[in-house]
């Protein structure tokens, strides 16, 4: 009897997960009225920091949206890269409680994190200028100065005024 | 008797478009700076070719429909509406080079939205695009409905003709600041720049406060200044205002927001010394009353709907979007979805309404315009009036704008010709956008957002919105910015020469 009801434990610890799947960012969005004050997960991109005395909101970008946690300040000072158009910021998972309306933040939708974890460090992107983009802006630059003096040339031998820019 | 048109109009027209082509040329390579300092070196050839496509069109026109011929009030009207959408046009040819949106159509719409400070976007990813895109997207509000094109155009070439006066009309803007339209053109661009510069030093303060890094402080308090003051309401990031959640972000925003919502003459009167004009003028009266009033229903709304916990958040939700619907701007701190499913239906109209209404005529704001609306209540009280007193009573009457002005038939006629075409093109694109499956509500909420040129959403502007709907928001968007004559104009220009074919 006491190998089926360990048998039964295992199994069923087996089945449970190490940690909560996280909601999608969007997925908070839409449905933020079954999920108020209530506990989510959310895994994403770190687009913003603001530390505010012991207290620090982070946005965090998943799936289209973004939404803002605040957590404590120790926690924000982990983060070492915040994404941008020239980088990915940390990834970072956050187990909290999920407001649609903070009654503490004048309204605002947000997570107060109780488990703050940065679980993947940002990098830099490469934004190296494409050659071919590069070429074509030389010939388009090019093509409008030769635009520019060709007219004028043509101007001049038929005497008619075509004004030159800003004129 | 209407003139057959002539080939002479189109080249007047073609021809003082150039002037049009060389300035969004040159406003190109303000982005093009911000790409140098903030290292942003791969994006200088989008704004490189978006400019040189400006200056060659620029060229073509100048050479091809050369003419001596003065422009008259039908050219500068037509030239004024093809000038809204050229410009858009060139500028968003970098914002579609950048992949900051995914399509060219959803470039175009972004950069008329900018170009008319309507604030309605398609961009994708905000949150990570280059900031010189960001800060051609701001840039375009500010030059485009903070200031105007055709006034920026004039100030820089310093014409004085009749045809640069006419052109300013057409513009949507009758400013007689001073008896020199170059003068006039000067001191609204002056009076943009004070407001720029002090929103700026504002926005960057509230950033360090609420603890942003110096250089993204001085960035987005920029960006904001500029789409807060144009009454745009563009925003470096997806969350609009939200991304900071502070209150003196807010604070600002809706200071800025309501200059930028006062008439230009107005802002010279007062800087003048006449201060007293802010308690006299009717648009001012209206203004308040209409900011108070909104503010004041949709937070008691909203309490009764249980949706914000404290007086904080009444404040800052219900009189915030109060503030950003009545001056056309579009700034919000509540996501697009939420608009559309959680808020109270009452709130939504109430916000439809004040966008509808819109802010002061002369100024960066959209919408029928405060001084529509007080020369029609005034008339109402006349006519009540009238039906009261005896047939013989002479009825005259007066309204304080700037000047007293006397309530003629002519400006009552003016003012109801506008606010009725104004209703039925918000109906019609209210009905059209219903006709694609979105609910009454939110359809007319959005339709009085593009034609005020708002930009709150309640979540149908997205990328993945119906082409069609796209078009006629970006059409919306357009008509709304030209009061809606302009365009008119432009039609019959377009009919009769189809119909009657142009003359040599």
């Amino acid at each position: 009897m006491k190998k089926i009801a360990l048998f039964f434990l295992v199994f069923l610890f087996l089945l449970t997960p190490g940690i909560a799947e996280a909601e999608s960012g969007r997925e908070l969005i839409e449905n933020s009225a079954s999920f108020n004050d209530k506990q989510v997960t959310l895994q994403g991109e770190v687009i913003g920091v603001m530390i505010r005395g012991d207290s620090a909101l982070v946005n965090l970008f998943d799936n289209g949206v973004a939404i803002g946690v605040w957590c404590r300040a120790e926690d924000a000072r982990k983060i070492s890269v915040i994404g941008d158009y020239r980088h990915v910021g940390d990834t970072v998972l956050v187990i909290g409680t999920f407001h649609m309306a903070c009654p503490e933040h004048g309204g605002d939708l947000d997570i107060h994190a109780d488990n703050f974890t940065v679980t993947a460090i940002g990098r830099e992107l490469d934004r190296s200028t494409s050659l071919s983009l590069l070429t074509l802006s030389v010939t388009f630059v090019a093509s409008a100065i030769f635009v520019v003096f060709f007219l004028r040339r043509i101007r001049k031998e038929k005497e008619k005024i075509v004004p030159w820019p800003f004129q | 008797m209407i003139l057959p048109l002539e080939r002479e109009d189109l080249k007047v027209i073609g021809y003082n478009l150039r002037n049009i082509c060389y300035l969004v040329a040159a406003l190109l390579f303000l982005p093009i700076a911000v790409a140098v300092v903030c290292g942003e070196f791969d994006t200088v050839p989008y704004f490189l070719i978006g400019s040189a496509i400006g200056i060659i069109l620029g060229c073509i026109l100048s050479f091809s429909l050369y003419t001596k011929r003065e422009m008259e009030l039908k050219h500068a009207i037509v030239m004024a509406a093809l000038a809204w959408l050229i410009a858009p046009l060139l500028a968003s040819i970098p914002i579609w080079l950048a992949n900051a949106t995914a399509s060219y159509i959803d470039a175009s719409f972004e950069s008329i939205s900018g170009f008319t400070g309507t604030g309605l976007t398609l961009a994708v990813d905000i949150d990570h695009l280059p900031h010189s895109i960001n800060f051609l997207r701001h840039f375009l509000q500010f030059a485009g409905d903070g200031i105007g094109i055709i006034v920026i155009s004039l100030s820089i070439l310093g014409r004085t003709e009749m045809g640069s006066v006419l052109a300013f009309k057409g513009e949507a803007k009758e400013i007689g600041i001073r008896p020199s339209i170059v003068r006039t053109s000067r001191i609204i661009i002056g009076i943009a720049v004070t407001f720029l510069v002090i929103g700026t030093v504002l926005f960057t303060a509230a950033g360090i406060r609420e603890g942003l890094d110096f250089g993204t402080s001085v960035f987005d308090g920029l960006n904001h200044s500029m789409t807060a003051y144009a009454t745009g309401g563009f925003s470096t990031h997806s969350q609009s205002l939200l991304y900071y959640q502070s209150i003196w972000f807010e604070v600002v925003a809706m200071v800025l927001m309501i200059m930028g919502a006062l008439n230009f003459n107005l802002h010279y009167a007062v800087l003048g010394g006449k201060r007293r004009e802010i308690l006299k003028n009717i648009e001012v009266r209206l203004l308040l009353f209409g900011l108070v009033t909104s503010g004041l229903l949709i937070s008691t709304n909203l309490l009764f709907a249980n949706m914000y916990p404290t007086t904080e958040a009444l404040f800052r939700k219900g009189v915030f979007h109060a503030v950003s619907a009545q001056t056309t701007t579009g700034f919000q701190t509540v996501y697009p979805f939420h608009f559309m499913l959680m808020w109270p239906v009452f709130s939504m109209v109430l916000l439809s309404i004040a966008m509808i209404i819109g802010g002061c005529a002369n100024s960066t704001s959209g919408g029928i315009k405060m001084v529509r609306i007080g020369v029609l209540l005034k008339s109402l009280g006349r006519e009540i009036k009238r039906a009261l007193l005896p047939r013989s009573a002479v009825m005259t009457g007066t309204f304080h704008n700037i000047d007293d002005i006397p309530l003629t038939d002519k400006i009552v006629r003016s003012a109801a010709l506008m606010a009725m075409s104004y209703l039925i093109l918000f109906s019609v694109g209210a009905v059209i956008t219903a006709a694609y499956g979105y609910s009454l509500e939110d359809s007319m909420f959005e339709t009085a957002s593009a034609l005020g040129n708002v930009g709150l959403s309640c979540g149908i502007t997205s990328p993945s919105m119906p082409a069609g709907l796209k078009v006629m928001y970006m059409f919306l968007m357009w008509a709304g910015r030209l009061e809606i004559i302009a365009v008119l104009v432009l039609f019959g220009f377009v009919i009769f020469g189809l119909r009657k074919g142009v003359r040599r």
